[in-house]
């Protein structure tokens, strides 16, 4: 159909293409738009082309993007630039979904290894829900896009930070030490301009209190944190992530675990959260399920019964994977253990019985960190990532099936898993990995 | 950094070169200000799409976000109340089509806008949290042109007369209402429910409300009800062409409360017009309507069925006690049948087969039957005259459904085992008789019985059929043996051997035969006795039937069909012709009150006299005379004299087969209470009566008194004893 025919003239070379090819972009693109009858086309005179004033050699890629689903680049074409025509002809999705794959753990390539400018060692990295990341260094957060460009660092009143978290790709809460000014605490800033947003507050008896922010975890309408403050504001707090209004706030009672929690998990599925008292901040090791609109336990479980035998085991990091019914822990000496969370009170069943003769050994070691998708759970021990996957977690055996390794970086400090990427914070420098599975149809790596 | 350091560089020519002309973001913005104004001049021809987009891209890149989005909200903001003026100044009914246009064309205009402004939406927008560009122009039109003071409430008022108008009768462009209220859909369903739909459900209130009442002053109920429907439907349609399809559950909720739900009672219990005249009157359509208006309701269903419930009740009732319909048992138990059919078809046709309205019906029936004594008499004496010559002809499957619906009347009956009696002795009647219809239909019913109420409920009943079996064979037997030796010239004799127990019999009725019958008799009792030995053979002469050939004057000659009763009076007029009651009772041993009925049936019955009385007279009295009516004639040779017998029992027989069922109870009973006991041990009073009750309410309705009476007939038995502390408790003795 010659009415379907559509040539444009991109930065003086001519592309022909037809409207179907075109429409293909969908109705947030600029080519949609150009094509639109709303813009009724007054062609050039003496000629029927669209002109578009930009740079022809990654239209085309963009053009053959649309016209196969796959991203083929020629030698020698850089990524950025790309990506920024992508942008602006709004075609940014259709590149990235052809560029990486959903995450899985025995697919992954190393994609990145970025080193930031901070001072010290990076205590914490945090996946954002698009594919960027955040890494906590002492008071800082730094901060990078899904492009992994670094942002704005991020900082509150220069406190330590204990933990931070993404509630949207733009939004970073970042949870702080309490001080006596009033200072610290826990707050959102916006990710794009560096500026706080909202300071969140506990209060009680209509006062807004002092508090140190714990751990943090948020659902899609809620933000929870574990709170220390003087007394009744001790325990975990809810707050709408739209108002920023404390919604309801767990307090306990004398022992207080919960306000102390170093670890909360949200779980969409069954929508409870996890909250773990793990050592060293707490002696003994709790893990609660909550349900926050009843403020009540569903499952519990403690090391209690276990302390004091001749193999001390200490829960040094938690997570819990929905699609298995299970709560994965992993101990001093990178053991794995797991928990059925299908019933209260249940003793862990460790799945490897290893002890280091020497304990210096141990000792100058970061502990293991875990880390789930979906069935697959990854677990950080000296500088590599063991991947599990195990359908049958009852049997108390993690089926290792791949072990992700950069020959630099050393020990590994932190990993998160978000936006279909796996980040892994070493301690040595500050140096993050990023791993990711390759989409269906990958661009010609040129270095 | 050191501060000497940066003293050093020579960026000072490098950085001018990259400053940008001051006036770009001003120059830039101009293009794109004027576009926006030509887009909504709808003068947008001459504009270059892809230079549009590439200037709003510049301005964002160099960080002109914020200038560039508050521009366009200003200029968007001015287009806007341009626009409100003009809405407002359309004249009359010109208004909401001028709304109309001008909303298609701001939605065409923001969409271009947006087109141009998309790389804003996707950078800018989403980086610092606006709103995007689309969803600001809706909420801009909202603010400034909906919810503009001077044209809010015009608009709700507009839209609310047309709905008004329209409610009344005329016809209003439902096109430009779809289109209106689409568009406070588009602007958010808040938009829509606080501007339109909260205000649009008061106003159906109050007219419905208003409606409703001078509907129920000037209607009767079934056109109240078809008005209220015909309201309901419309509101139905109206929601499918101009409203949003989340109004209708509203919408028929308020039409429902307004003009239903709180006229409820009202129109059910409207004088000549409400529920129960409809059912007298079998109106399916009328009570169809109203079972589906009141379904609506939360209580609507319920207040119906408690009505029907009462009138089936009192009109039941009133059909089982009235004394008239006592007078034909065949009519009573055919009117109470026909009561059922009238209101199966009701619910069946009117109430959707609701559950709820059939168990209603049941336990109506239930109630009413046992409120009078002899409903299992009727329905046993109905059975009995289907059986016998009401099913006469009438097809399988029909009979059937007429047996399905006795069931039916069954089932109700708490007093089963007095129909059971009755039930024996009309069937023994049928049976001995040989009048009834049809084998297979008398057994459908007994199986029936049986599924009903169990094996033990018909087993006699059973044993009936098979004696009447065995007899058969048993006569065929004596008749090859005997009749046949002897030639064909003795009176021949048919025998129906009956088991004791099986059937209802009257022992010690006894009367004197003939002597050549009671030869004949010696015969048969010698050949049974000496096929079955060790039985005991007893003559129910009251049961038998006898055919006579007799022959008056003129040599008429007439077979005649009497009672063995009627046959042994006969025979004496062979000998004579003129006999007192006194020499009949004396040579008969009929006893008295049957023999009375005998000799009324023989002797008063016009066309059937073949006896004359002196005097004559109705009844019969220990003086008169019986005289051999010479003159008898009939047009048939056979003549059936049938016994006088009241279809219906007479108050003693009555009273007799009430104690015969209270005694048969007994057993029951004790047999029920050693059950109960045997299993439990110990058991307090009340607890024992309703376990009893449990166990034989399938059968009949145990009153506690009789229960009280076995315990104790039992404690004196030594079956039970007393607790001797507490003496409510019983204890079981094995």
């Amino acid at each position: 159909m010659a009415h379907d025919r559509v040539t444009l003239n991109v930065g003086g070379k001519y592309f022909v293409t037809s409207r179907t090819t075109l429409a293909n972009a969908g109705r947030g693109s600029m080519l949609s738009a150009v094509i639109d009858e709303n813009w009724q086309l007054v062609p050039d005179v003496g000629s029927n082309e669209l002109f578009i004033d930009r740079n022809p050699a990654y239209f085309s890629v963009l053009l053959d993007l649309l016209r196969t689903g796959e991203l083929h680049t020629p030698p020698g074409m850089l990524e950025k630039p790309l990506y920024r025509e992508a942008e602006y002809y709004g075609l940014l999705d259709h590149v990235r979904a052809a560029r990486k794959g959903p995450l899985n753990g025995n697919r992954l390539d190393c994609v990145a290894s970025i080193s930031g400018r901070a001072t010290g060692d990076g205590t914490a990295i945090r996946a954002s829900p698009d594919g960027g990341c955040c890494v906590a260094h002492d008071s800082m957060v730094h901060v990078y896009d899904w492009l992994l460009e670094e942002q704005i660092p991020l900082t509150l009143d220069y406190v330590n930070v204990n933990d931070v978290g993404f509630l949207s790709p733009n939004r970073v809460v970042i949870c702080t030490n309490d001080r006596e000014s009033g200072a610290g605490g826990m707050a959102s800033f916006n990710v794009k301009t560096g500026n706080m947003e909202h300071k969140f507050q506990v209060v009680h008896d209509g006062e807004s209190k002092n508090f140190t922010a714990g751990a943090l975890a948020s659902s899609d309408k809620h933000v929870y944190a574990s709170c220390r403050g003087r007394s009744y504001e001790y325990g975990v707090g809810t707050w709408d992530q739209i108002t920023g209004q404390q919604v309801t706030f767990l307090y306990e009672g004398p022992g207080r675990p919960l306000g102390d929690a170093c670890k909360l998990q949200w779980l969409p599925r069954t929508n409870l959260l996890l909250v773990a008292n793990l050592f060293p901040s707490s002696d003994h090791s709790f893990i609660t399920l909550l349900d926050p609109r009843t403020k009540g336990k569903v499952w519990s479980w403690n090391d209690a019964a276990q302390r004091g035998t001749a193999d001390e085991k200490i829960v040094m990091d938690t997570v819990a994977m929905e699609d298995c019914s299970t709560v994965c822990v992993v101990n001093q000496f990178d053991n794995l253990g797991f928990i059925d969370m299908r019933a209260s009170n249940q003793a862990v069943r460790w799945s490897h019985r290893y002890q280091p003769s020497k304990i210096s050994e141990a000792e100058e070691r970061c502990y293991s960190k875990l880390a789930c998708s979906g069935s697959q759970l990854f677990s950080s021990k000296n500088d590599s990532v063991y991947v599990f996957c195990s359908p049958d977690w009852d049997a108390a055996k993690g089926v290792q099936t791949a072990r992700l390794r950069r020959p630099e970086g050393g020990a590994i400090s932190d990993i998160s898993v978000g936006g279909d990427r796996l980040f892994v914070l070493h301690s040595e420098e500050d140096l993050f990995d990023v791993w990711e599975t390759p989409g269906p149809s990958q661009i010609v790596n040129t270095y | 950094m050191n501060p000497a350091k940066k003293k050093n560089f020579k960026i000072e020519p490098f950085k001018h070169k990259v400053e940008m002309d001051p006036k770009y973001a001003e120059k830039t913005w101009k293009i794109l200000e004027d576009a926006i104004h030509e887009i909504y001049n709808h003068n947008a021809s001459g504009l270059s799409f892809e230079e549009l987009y590439r200037n709003a891209y510049n301005m964002v890149l160099h960080k002109y976000g914020e200038k560039l989005y508050s521009g366009v909200v200003a200029t968007m903001t001015q287009h806007l109340r341009e626009i409100a003026r003009i809405v407002e100044a359309a004249q009359g009914g010109l208004f909401l089509e001028e709304l109309d246009v001008k909303w298609r064309e701001h939605n065409k205009s923001l969409q271009m806008i947006r087109d141009i402004l998309m790389y804003m939406d996707r950078t800018f927008v989403n980086n610092f949290n606006k709103t995007p560009v689309h969803e600001l122009g809706l909420n801009l039109w909202r603010d400034y042109i909906v919810r503009s003071p001077k044209i809010k409430d015009r608009l709700l008022n507009t839209l609310l007369d047309l709905v008004h108008r329209e409610r009344t009768g005329e016809v209003i462009n439902r096109g430009l209402m779809r289109n209106i209220t689409k568009m406070l859909v588009e602007l958010g369903l808040p938009v829509y429910q606080e501007d339109f739909e909260r205000p649009f459900l008061e106003a159906a209130s109050d007219f419905y409300r208003l409606e409703s009442q001078q509907l129920i002053e000037t209607s009767d109920c079934p056109d109240y009800l078809r008005k209220a429907e015909k309201r309901l439907n419309e509101e139905i349609e109206r929601v499918a062409h101009y409203l949003d399809s989340k109004s209708e559950a509203k919408i028929t909720q308020v039409v429902e409360r307004e003009v239903i739900g709180n006229r409820l009672k009202l129109l059910v219990e409207m004088e000549n017009s409400g529920l129960i005249s409809m059912l007298i009157d079998d109106k399916y359509d009328d009570l169809g309507r109203m079972y589906n208006l009141f379904r609506r309701i939360n209580t609507g269903l319920q207040t119906m069925r408690e009505l029907m419930t009462a009138h089936l009740r009192e009109t039941g009732r009133q059909l089982v006690t009235d004394p008239e319909r006592l007078k034909d048992p065949v009519e009573f138990v055919q009117r109470l049948l026909d009561e059922k059919d009238k209101y199966d078809k009701i619910i069946q046709q009117s109430f959707n087969n609701d559950k709820m309205f059939q168990n209603a019906l049941n336990s109506s029936f239930e109630y009413f039957i046992n409120l009078n004594i002899r409903s299992p008499e009727f329905i046993s004496l109905f059975v009995d005259d289907k059986l016998r010559k009401g099913l006469k002809g009438v097809s399988e499957e029909d009979v059937e459904l007429v047996l399905d619906k006795v069931m039916m009347l069954f089932r109700y009956l708490q007093e089963k085992d007095v129909f059971e009696k009755y039930y024996k002795q009309h069937l023994a009647k049928r049976l001995l008789s040989g009048r009834t219809v049809s084998d297979d239909a008398e057994r459908s019913l007994i199986v029936k019985l049986k599924t009903e109420c169990g094996y033990q409920f018909t087993s006699k009943l059973e044993g009936m059929f098979t004696d009447m079996k065995t007899s058969r064979d048993t006569m065929q037997g004596f008749n090859s043996t005997w009749a046949g030796a002897e030639g064909n010239d003795g009176p021949t004799l048919t025998v129906q051997v009956l088991t004791t127990g099986s059937w209802p019999t009257q022992s010690g009725a006894r009367c004197t035969m003939p002597t050549e019958i009671l030869a004949m008799c010696d015969k048969f009792k010698m050949y049974y006795l000496s096929t079955h030995t060790g039985r005991r053979l007893t003559w129910q002469t009251n049961m038998g039937t006898a055919d006579l050939k007799a022959t008056f004057g003129d040599g008429n000659k007439h077979e005649l069909n009497v009672s063995t009763y009627q046959m042994c009076i006969l025979c004496l007029f062979n000998t004579s012709d003129h006999l007192t009651y006194r020499e009949i009772e004396q040579a008969t041993d009929i006893p008295a009150p049957d023999l009375k009925r005998n000799l009324q049936s023989l002797a008063c019955v016009k066309g059937k006299n073949v006896l004359r009385k002196e005097p004559m007279s109705k009844d019969i009295s220990e003086d008169d005379v019986f005289i051999f009516n010479d003159k008898f004639s009939s047009k048939f040779y056979k003549v059936k004299i049938s016994t006088v017998v009241a279809q219906k029992e007479s108050e003693p027989e009555k009273q007799e087969t009430r104690q015969k069922v209270e005694e048969d109870r007994k057993p029951q009973i004790e047999a029920a209470i050693v059950r109960i006991m045997k299993s439990r041990r110990l058991l307090d009073h009340n607890n024992i009566i309703s376990e009893v009750t449990k166990q034989l309410q399938a059968r009949f309705m145990p009153n506690p008194a009789v229960i009280k009476k076995r315990i104790e007939s039992l404690i004196e038995r030594e079956f039970l004893e007393r607790d001797r502390t507490d003496r409510k408790l019983y204890r079981y003795l094995a």
